[in-house]
């Protein structure tokens, strides 16, 4: 449910450590009640102004407003409007989950009773009552993760930062995450969240905001950018490389047949998805080449950087953000 | 594939509760703190290495110094019992410098602090519990040193003016140390580089300050570095409150107890703008 109030501005924002420019011109304009993703490889400078927003670091030049408040000159009053899942679930090893989320509310300023109310609620909510007297350190990353959110959620914030939630969970915990961060949207919080996976932000954000090395290379809504990035793709891998050979031979009068000899793939445009996939595999049928895998792949952030500034994403991590990404999109759209 | 995914769901949005008035800055500042300091104080239980570092090293050191060395040490007009245990509080001090920077360090690495540095909590609040928390886990070793001491025979003056001398001296030097050691953890930043460079700094000066053997006996080279070692004076005052033993040497060490004090205020005036200033700006690059 989108509101008129802008919950956060941001104007010129910038941030610089020395000489490196982490973030550079950040202007954003987030209305209540949506949901806004910052979507980027490792050092796109996603986490610095997730960092600026919650008072952690002062910008460099350039203004962060959150309600209406500066977040250098009203830094307490932006604290108690807004709450921060870090990217690394911030919680006390040492302590069980009920402990943890007392002390956050307590923190908050809710009394004792009061505050025990509270978190019996979010234990409920969170289905934390299974490992509620657990200490955090033993239990699972995806238990953990909720005991973050819950945490987060210890009052009812006008702004909810999310720092990377679904970073090295198992796809079922990512799910659950996913599940229960649409759950929050529905209650009306304005959603601030960064990944790195081109889904994520294509599943939960209303807004998306594609940083690379600290500048914004594009925005939009999902759709807006899907428009710009291309369609999905057939890849398929062949057993060898003379394979991959044949393959763009044989398929090359039919398809427009893009050949990766590194990973002995080839990639063919699939506008029209699982028509083009069948089209491709009836194609390949009987032709004697042993192929490996046959996909229908989403573009990801890869494509989509390449879409937007001609080069991949941040090249030592684009690896990684492929590797994890492919899997999980399999499962979650089938 | 759609924009954003509408789930239906049973559960209502929570029942939040309005949340109390808050408090004058400094109530809250208290409040904070103190509720910080239990948050640390709640897992020293729950971690085998912190608990034995306040209980099992303190009644080891005890042990191992008071009968392997007690009986080859002899220093005119004290018995060695009343000369060692002071200088055995002194290094529980140097060895809580320590355990104040590892646990700075792991804290400021795991995330929490940058947490608790987003919740509408007084800063201060944040690095104060931190101090607090240390010097109360300090004062737990130094107790048991203490406890074991007298049961084995430390004979202490103990009017009730020298016990509160002591305490008071005791609780402000921990007070100056740990602040040394929470500024080492977070400049230092990871517990191995603290427990590594901790122990480089605090061994020798916990050996030198007079602790096992008077000053007086070690070599000429070596005696101003320990005449003018910051815990020397702690560990004299402790010797001075405690039994009226006076050590000879320079002004240090025959004022001890202004001595120490001095050091305190000296070492605060430097750490604690340091810790403040490196808190306000820390993680700040990573």
């Amino acid at each position: 449910m989108p509101s008129d109030e802008l919950v956060v501005v941001t104007n010129g924002l910038t941030k610089q450590f020395g000489d490196f420019v982490a973030v550079n011109d950040f202007n954003l304009e987030v209305r209540g009640g949506t949901v806004v993703s910052l979507l980027g490889p490792n050092g796109a400078g996603k986490t610095t102004i997730v960092r600026m927003l919650a008072t952690l670091i002062k910008p460099t030049s350039g203004t962060a407003k959150v309600c209406g408040h500066d977040v250098v000159k009203e830094s307490d009053t932006v604290r108690s409007l807004l709450s921060l899942t870090g990217q690394f679930a911030a919680l006390e090893d040492n302590l069980t989950a009920r402990e943890n989320l007392l002390l956050m509310a307590r923190l908050r300023g809710y009394g004792r009773g009061a505050a025990e109310r509270v978190v019996e609620n979010l234990i409920e909510r969170f289905d934390i009552g299974e490992f509620r007297d657990k200490l955090v350190k033993s239990v699972s990353g995806g238990q953990r993760r909720r005991v973050d959110l819950a945490a987060s959620l210890v009052v009812q914030p006008k702004v909810l930062i999310l720092d990377e939630p679904t970073t090295g969970l198992d796809p079922r915990s990512r799910q659950v995450v996913w599940n229960t961060i649409r759950e929050l949207v529905e209650t009306g919080v304005t959603l601030f969240l960064t990944t790195q996976y081109l889904e994520e932000a294509d599943a939960l954000a209303d807004y998306i905001v594609l940083l690379d090395h600290g500048r914004t290379t594009a925005a939009g809504t999902a759709n807006e950018l899907k428009a710009r990035i291309g369609d999905q793709r057939v890849d398929v891998i062949a057993a060898d490389l003379a394979g991959m050979e044949r393959l763009v031979e044989l398929l090359s009068p039919r398809f427009d047949v893009t050949p990766n000899p590194e990973q002995r793939m080839i990639s063919i445009p699939a506008p029209k998805e699982v028509e083009d996939l069948a089209r491709v595999s009836e194609a390949l049928t009987g032709v004697g080449v042993e192929i490996d895998e046959i996909a229908l792949r989403r573009p990801t952030l890869d494509d989509a950087f390449l879409a937007f500034t001609g080069q991949p994403a941040n090249a030592t991590n684009s690896q990684n953000d492929t590797g994890l990404w492919t899997p999980d999109l399999e499962e979650s759209h089938s | 594939m759609s924009t954003v995914s509408v789930i239906t769901h049973e559960r209502a949005p929570s029942d939040y509760e309005a949340l109390p008035a808050r408090p004058g800055s400094f109530l809250r500042f208290l409040r904070e703190t103190w509720l910080l300091v239990a948050r640390g104080l709640r897992t020293i239980p729950r971690v085998p290495t912190r608990l034995s570092d306040v209980t099992i090293q303190p009644i080891m050191f005890t042990l191992l110094f008071l009968y392997i060395f007690g009986s080859a040490i002899h220093i005119p007009g004290i018995s060695y019992k009343d000369y060692l245990l002071p200088g055995l509080i002194g290094q529980s001090l140097a060895f809580g410098v320590i355990g104040a920077g590892v646990a700075t360090a792991t804290d400021f690495g795991s995330g929490v602090i940058d947490r608790f540095r987003s919740l509408p909590v007084t800063r201060l609040s944040v690095i104060s519990s931190q101090v607090v928390g240390q010097v109360v886990e300090q004062v737990l070793g130094i107790a048991i040193v203490a406890g074991l001491g007298l049961a084995l025979g430390w004979r202490p003056d103990h009017n009730l003016a020298t016990v509160l001398t002591l305490v008071g001296l005791i609780l402000l030097g921990l007070f100056a140390f740990t602040w040394f050691g929470v500024l080492m953890g977070m400049l230092l930043k990871t517990p191995d580089a603290v427990q590594g460079i901790g122990f480089a700094i605090m061994l020798p000066l916990s050996f030198l300050a007079g602790t096992f053997v008077s000053i007086s006996t070690l070599p000429s080279w070596l005696r101003p570095i320990a005449q003018w070692d910051p815990l020397s004076p702690f560990v004299a005052s402790m010797r001075h409150v405690a039994q009226g033993y006076n050590a000879t040497g320079p002004w240090p060490l025959t004022h001890p107890v202004v001595a120490m004090c001095g050091w305190c205020v000296v070492i605060m005036a430097i750490c604690v703008p340091l810790a403040l200033k490196r808190f306000a700006t820390t993680a700040a690059a990573s």
